[in-house]
């Protein structure tokens, strides 16, 4: 098998007091490099908690994940943040950009973290990335400077620009109107296609989650419904 | 060309240094309070002691015999040493003059520090230390004093001038020098009548007739009149820091004080910055930086902020030790030690401060620092 993202029986279960929530109920799925996958379902069914564990920022309570042939589930708390910083790109629905940073300053403290602390030298990927997602004039903005569609594609190309295995994106477009939306989710599904990003996104809504080519929609911390989008 | 920008200049460091000024003020005043306080009070104590051992050494005198219990800087202006030593002390093997010296101890003219009234008598006094009167004459009676250069200058004073002394407006007829001693010079008679002790002396200069003997002298005059304090001049360098008492004490109350403030002060501006940036270090951690790169980053947050404090530090203390020196009549010496030691408490403390946030910055949950409002 060579999918890049592998889960089995995967649950979870928060404590809340006394009262135990399951938010994910033995959930099992895989993922192919290249693949973009919307997941769909409603409020609370755990899209986010599996997100989160797939990004190994929350140790699940039982199963395995396994990205790009190494079980998350194994590592320590460091080791996961190390794949992380090898393997994962993150977008959050409140784009979560440093306030204090241009947008150059966001994309190179991603590349610094990535680096380990070295710069990076080769500007080639900082360069396609950012004329792929039409943001060379806004370098030199601060996020505040920037509309929210804009700042969504610089939080976008700094999850991009180290080359992650996977991006996961949480409700991308949760915070932004629907011509907004839809520029972001062109350039997420050219990212996808041109460079061949693994992308798994969230969404709630029904066109955004068609423009990847799979969608996934949950209940209940499981998977409901599997399909592929005929219009990709 | 824009991605050329230096990473350093554009860094999250140096952009929150920048973009929160009152946090980054009040922080530099911090440290910088610290450094000045290291600075002055140990430029202050040196300056002092040094200034001391300088004019005690000018006295001329190779022993200096006095009462036990009676320190020679301390301000107690009790005159308990009966004046008749000096002829038993004449009457000693080794030694060829003796001047018998009574010292008053008075609050500086600015409050600050404190000043010392020598009561002498001339003649046995200028011999055996070779103080001369380079301007107007010798005190001829109880309401005339001399003064040294040094203070004439510092407190503008000119022959004819007044000082007060006990409270008493005494009249300045003669300018001395070299310095020796305190630097306001009396009858000792006169000192006696002021003081209510006739008969009596502070301590009693011994001149030897071979100062390469002055240790035998020395054990002699111990062997003799047991029971007394006899010191040698010389000694008295190394002597005076623990003849003030708690002067150590003072300087490593300073030195503690100074990294407490600079460390408490960091402490605080970088745990707020830390509550404040919480979503920010929940970022740092989902781009997976590791827990040393987030104590990194905020380390050296902490580390420009107290290299900023430690800089305006030095420049005020600078300042204001220069405005010390001419405005009062305390004396200050910077030494590049603790010059050094101030520059290191300043940054450590600050290191150290910071240290808490920033563990407990690497230490939050990632989840909850991105949900974090
Ligand atoms: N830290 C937590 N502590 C306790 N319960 C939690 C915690 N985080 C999530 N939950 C619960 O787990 C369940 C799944 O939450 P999750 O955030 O994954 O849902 P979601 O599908 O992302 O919902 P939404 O569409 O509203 O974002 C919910 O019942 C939620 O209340
Ligand atoms: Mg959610």
């Amino acid at each position: 098998m060579d999918e890049i993202l592998l889960t089995e029986n995967l649950t979870m279960t928060y404590r809340v007091g006394k009262v135990d929530v399951h938010a994910l109920r033995g959930l099992n799925l895989s993922v192919n490099p290249g693949e973009f996958v919307s997941i769909m379902g409603p409020s609370g069914c755990g899209k986010s908690t599996l997100l989160h564990i797939l990004g190994g920022l929350l140790q699940p309570t039982s199963g395995r994940v396994i990205i790009g042939g190494e079980d998350l589930t194994t590592l320590s708390d460091a080791e996961r943040t190390d794949l992380r910083r090898r393997k994962i790109g993150f977008v959050f629905q409140r784009f979560n950009l440093f306030p204090t940073l241009s947008a150059e300053g966001n994309l190179k403290i991603a590349e610094h973290i990535h680096g380990k602390g070295k710069p990076s030298r080769d500007n080639r990927m900082r360069l396609e990335v950012l004329k792929l997602l039409q943001l060379e004039n806004k370098m030199r903005h601060k996020p505040l400077e920037l509309s929210g569609g804009e700042q969504q594609r610089v939080a976008i190309a700094r999850a991009v620009i180290n080359r992650p295995a996977i991006i996961l994106a949480d409700e991308p477009t949760g915070n932004l109107d629907s011509e907004n939306s839809k520029i972001v989710l062109d350039m997420l599904s050219r990212l996808n296609r041109e460079l061949g990003q693994t992308i798994v996104m969230i969404t709630h809504n029904p066109e955004a989650a068609a423009v990847a080519r799979r969608t996934i929609e949950m209940r209940d911390g499981t998977i409901v419904k599997d399909y592929l989008n005929a219009s990709n | 060309m824009t991605l050329e920008t230096s990473y350093f200049m554009d860094s999250l460091v140096f952009s929150n240094i920048r973009q929160r000024p009152t946090r980054t003020i009040i922080s530099v005043s911090g440290v910088a309070l610290g450094v000045i306080l290291v600075i002055l009070n140990t430029g202050l104590v040196r300056g002092m002691l040094n200034d001391r051992i300088r004019r005690e050494r000018g006295i001329g005198a190779e022993i200096q015999f006095t009462r036990k219990g009676s320190s020679m800087l301390s301000p107690s202006s009790v005159m308990s040493l009966d004046l008749r030593y000096g002829d038993r002390l004449r009457q000693i093997d080794g030694v060829s003059q003796v001047s018998p010296v009574g010292r008053y101890v008075q609050t500086g003219k600015s409050g600050l520090g404190f000043e010392q009234v020598d009561g002498i008598i001339f003649e046995s006094y200028a011999s055996i230390s070779g103080l001369k009167v380079v301007k107007g004459r010798v005190f001829q009676n109880d309401s005339e004093v001399i003064v040294d250069e040094f203070k004439a200058r510092q407190s503008n004073l000119s022959i004819g001038g007044e000082i007060q002394v006990f409270g008493k407006q005494l009249k300045v007829v003669g300018i001395y020098a070299p310095e020796s001693g305190a630097r306001i010079k009396m009858d000792l008679s006169a000192l006696q009548t002021f003081l209510a002790a006739e008969n009596k002396c502070t301590f009693i200069m011994v001149k030897v007739s071979d100062p390469d003997k002055q240790e035998e002298v020395q054990k002699r005059i111990n062997s003799e009149l047991p029971g007394n304090v006899v010191v040698l001049t010389r000694d008295i360098a190394t002597g005076f820091g623990r003849s003030i008492p708690g002067i150590d004490g003072f300087v490593n109350a300073v030195l503690t004080l100074s990294v407490i403030v600079s460390s408490l002060v960091i402490l605080l501006a970088m745990y707020t910055t830390i509550t404040e940036r919480t979503r920010e270090i929940g970022v740092l951690k989902s781009l997976g930086a590791s827990k040393s790169y987030i104590i990194g980053v905020i380390e050296k947050e902490a580390i420009v902020i107290s290299m900023i404090g430690v800089a305006i530090g030095l420049l005020i203390a600078l300042v204001a030790g220069w405005a010390i020196e001419h405005g009062t009549t305390l004396q200050l010496e910077f030494h590049w030690t603790w010059i050094l030691t101030a520059i290191l408490i300043g940054i450590g403390a600050g290191a150290i401060g910071a240290l808490y946030p920033a563990v407990r910055a690497a230490n939050q949950d990632p989840v909850k620092a991105l949900a974090y409002e």
